[in-house]
């Protein structure tokens, strides 16, 4: 591709792909499983009671092991797909951008200059509290989706960020 | 001209009573209408509601009248403003009094509007949009017009103060004016393929629904006749179809001619110093003005048969415009060389043919061929279910169809990147060219799916205030220099997107 001509002058520019990303903290799994086993109990739950008013209208068994044995294939599927994707969330701070990746079928990774960062906010829910965890959001301008949620990342650190941004953005201006 | 004075708190033109009236009560209408239904038709039936007579229905009704009049008046003389040296302040309110103060530098634009009602009686309204939430938005409804102009000019003092005297030196010129006829052309050429679905599906639901009627009826013998499809028959069907056809064309296409009409009536192009304004409409004239600053992305559309007309149109994006008025931002029927000047004007320095062009990888018509197949799916299941197998013949006017649009949205797909500017075309039936300016960039993100992995192929979103817009299936390596090349951009110079 013609695109080569642009690479010989900025050859010196940082790369993307030599950042090491860092992975978000382990225990944000914890509340990954807590969450689907939820969701996971809220379906099994909604197997039997399918068959429970099924059976009650129609008189036709229905046998509640087939049901339960796609639902359960589902949950494995699900929480195999979610381990593997939570591996795939990532973050770096440069000096002048924030890096998140995410996403295993499809992966994708956000770049937001600190130029352009509105806001920042750190938010904790009560059960990242109890796991001394917590999210850090970046509010760029306009609603096209460049704003960035970065989901368990330990308290400490997020705090730091967030000052370590909030700095900067004050900083330019 | 008498000039107002702006230091000193006024009120709005005393016919602003009449628009704030109107406003009001066909607010309340509006919202109590269903109940109105309800009324009306109980008094009908009984005479009476309740012990409540007509005449004492019509006696409420100009009680609620009167109340909204004097509600009105009360907010007419409690709505005041005036501009300080920085600022705009606003007091309103008749118990609770609100007290708004803008300063000059935050006011994002200043519409001036003129609905029907205003027409009549020479008033327009003045809007006054900050960054922020829909509800930081002003509304004056009733100035006169040299009023509103000069609180517009007033509006834009501060921010232009040092090069007060540039600004007054050249007198604006209207740049283009749209014709009548070009008009016309523009409605006609548009995109009728979207209109025309919508409208076909309306009416086969209708010719459905009628002809559980006609089953209904018992002519269930005359149905089956119908169906077996004799020579005259079949016919008669095909006239009917072809009848059908056309009158939704022609009313498809007299649809889009008066809407561009009313949309774009003396649509016109004025240029200032350095702004743009944009002057249109006919039941709601607006104006509009552009500043270069703060567009975000620009596009423009054309199609085949515009393009022999020579016809192409502009839209704007602007930051942090609600969506409605972000339609008004839409300048149609330019000449190609109108379209370069004020694509000149808007962009400092953009030259299309400066950049070398690239595109997307031959994946991109894998995916449009996959788009066509489940969309050609879902044709075929739709029509098996509501017609049988008779129908399926469709599927030859289907599949050349479906090729020559995964041919075209290919042909049309290219991308250009330059020091300053992004350039984006795109489109199947429409030619769409989408261009942004680096240093708007908001974000970036690159997409990769676990399929594309394999390949090698990843996609760019490039994010700005207003607007996102993709390179699509692209080499992983052209997407991570492409990335790393904007971000170089964004990061490096110290310039403001706003």
């Amino acid at each position: 591709m013609n695109f080569t001509n642009l690479q010989m002058q900025i050859e010196g520019i940082p790369k993307i792909e030599d950042v090491v990303l860092k992975p978000i903290s382990k225990s944000y799994f914890k509340i990954i499983t807590l969450n689907k086993f939820a969701i996971y109990a809220v379906l099994i739950g909604l197997a039997f009671l399918l068959k429970y008013v099924i059976e009650e209208k129609e008189d036709i068994q229905i046998n509640i092991w087939y049901i339960l044995l796609v639902v359960l294939v589902f949950c494995v599927i699900n929480y195999t797909v979610g381990l593997l994707a939570f591996k795939k969330r990532k973050y770096a701070i440069r000096e002048h951008d924030v890096i998140y990746s995410k996403g295993l079928i499809v992966h994708s990774m956000v770049t937001v200059p600190i130029s352009r960062i509105q806001h920042v906010e750190e938010s904790r829910s009560w059960l990242a509290r109890h796991f001394g965890l917590s999210t850090l959001k970046i509010f760029t301008a306009g609603e096209a989706g460049s704003d960035l949620s970065i989901k368990g990342l330990p308290h400490l650190e997020a705090k730091q960020i967030k000052e370590i941004i909030s700095d900067k953005i004050n900083g330019i201006n | 001209m008498e000039l107002t004075d702006f230091s000193q708190p006024i009120r709005q033109s005393s016919k602003g009573i009449i628009v704030i009236f109107a406003f009001n009560v066909f607010k309340f209408f509006k919202k109590f209408f269903v109940l109105f239904i309800a009324f009306g038709l109980s008094l009908i039936r009984r005479k009476s509601f309740a012990n409540i007579t007509p005449t004492m229905m019509l006696l409420g009704f100009i009680g609620i009248l009167l109340l909204i009049l004097v509600i009105t008046i009360l907010k007419y003389l409690n709505f005041k403003f005036h501009l300080s040296k920085d600022d705009f302040h606003l007091s309103t309110g008749i118990i609770n009094k609100d007290t708004t103060i803008i300063p000059k530098s935050k006011i994002q634009n200043v519409y001036i509007k003129q609905n029907f009602l205003q027409q009549i009686i020479n008033v327009v309204s003045i809007k006054i949009e900050t960054a922020g939430d829909k509800k930081s938005e002003i509304e004056i409804s009733a100035l006169d017009k040299p009023t509103a102009l000069l609180l517009k000019k007033q509006l834009f003092h501060k921010a232009s103060a040092n090069d007060e005297t540039i600004d007054s030196i050249s007198e604006p010129e209207v740049f283009f004016k749209v014709t009548p006829k070009r008009l016309l052309l523009e409605g006609l050429s548009q995109n009728h393929f979207k209109s025309f679905l919508l409208i076909l599906t309306f009416v086969f639901g209708l010719y459905n629904e009628f002809k559980d009627f006609l089953i209904e009826l018992e002519l269930k013998q005359r149905i089956d006749d119908f169906i077996k499809l004799d020579e005259d028959t079949i016919l008669s069907l095909l006239i009917t179809n072809v009848f059908i056809i056309l009158s939704v064309v022609l009313f498809s296409l007299l649809f889009s001619v008066v809407k561009t009409f009313i949309i774009n009536f003396n649509l016109e192009v004025v240029e200032h110093q350095k702004t743009v304004e944009i002057n249109k409409g006919l039941f709601n004239k607006v104006s509009l003005s552009l500043t270069p600053s703060r567009i975000q992305n620009l596009v423009i559309k054309t199609n085949r048969v515009k393009q022999y007309f020579g016809l192409h149109s502009l839209s704007v994006k602007q930051a942090m415009v609600n969506v409605k008025q972000q339609k008004n931002f839409n300048i149609v029927a330019l000449e190609k060389v109108q379209l370069n000047y004020l694509l000149n004007k808007l962009l400092l320095n953009y030259n299309e043919d400066e950049s070398v062009t690239a595109k997307p990888r031959p994946y991109f018509m894998l995916i449009s061929t996959l788009e066509m197949l489940f969309f050609g799916l879902v044709i075929n299941a739709l029509f098996l279910f509501l017609f049988g197998k008779d129908l399926l013949w469709i599927n030859t006017v289907l599949i050349p169809f479906a090729s020559l649009y995964v041919y075209f949205a290919y042909k049309k797909a290219y991308y250009k990147i330059s020091d300053q500017f992004i350039t984006i075309g795109s489109g199947v039936v429409d030619t769409t060219t989408n261009i942004l300016e680096t240093h708007k960039i908001q974000g970036i993100k690159i997409k990769q799916t676990i399929f594309q992995r394999r390949r090698d192929i990843a996609s760019v979103v490039i994010s700005t205030a207003s607007k996102s817009v993709k390179i699509p299936y692209i080499s992983k390596h052209e997407a991570l220099s492409i990335y790393n090349f904007l971000l170089f951009k964004v990061e490096s110079q110290d310039k403001d997107w706003m």
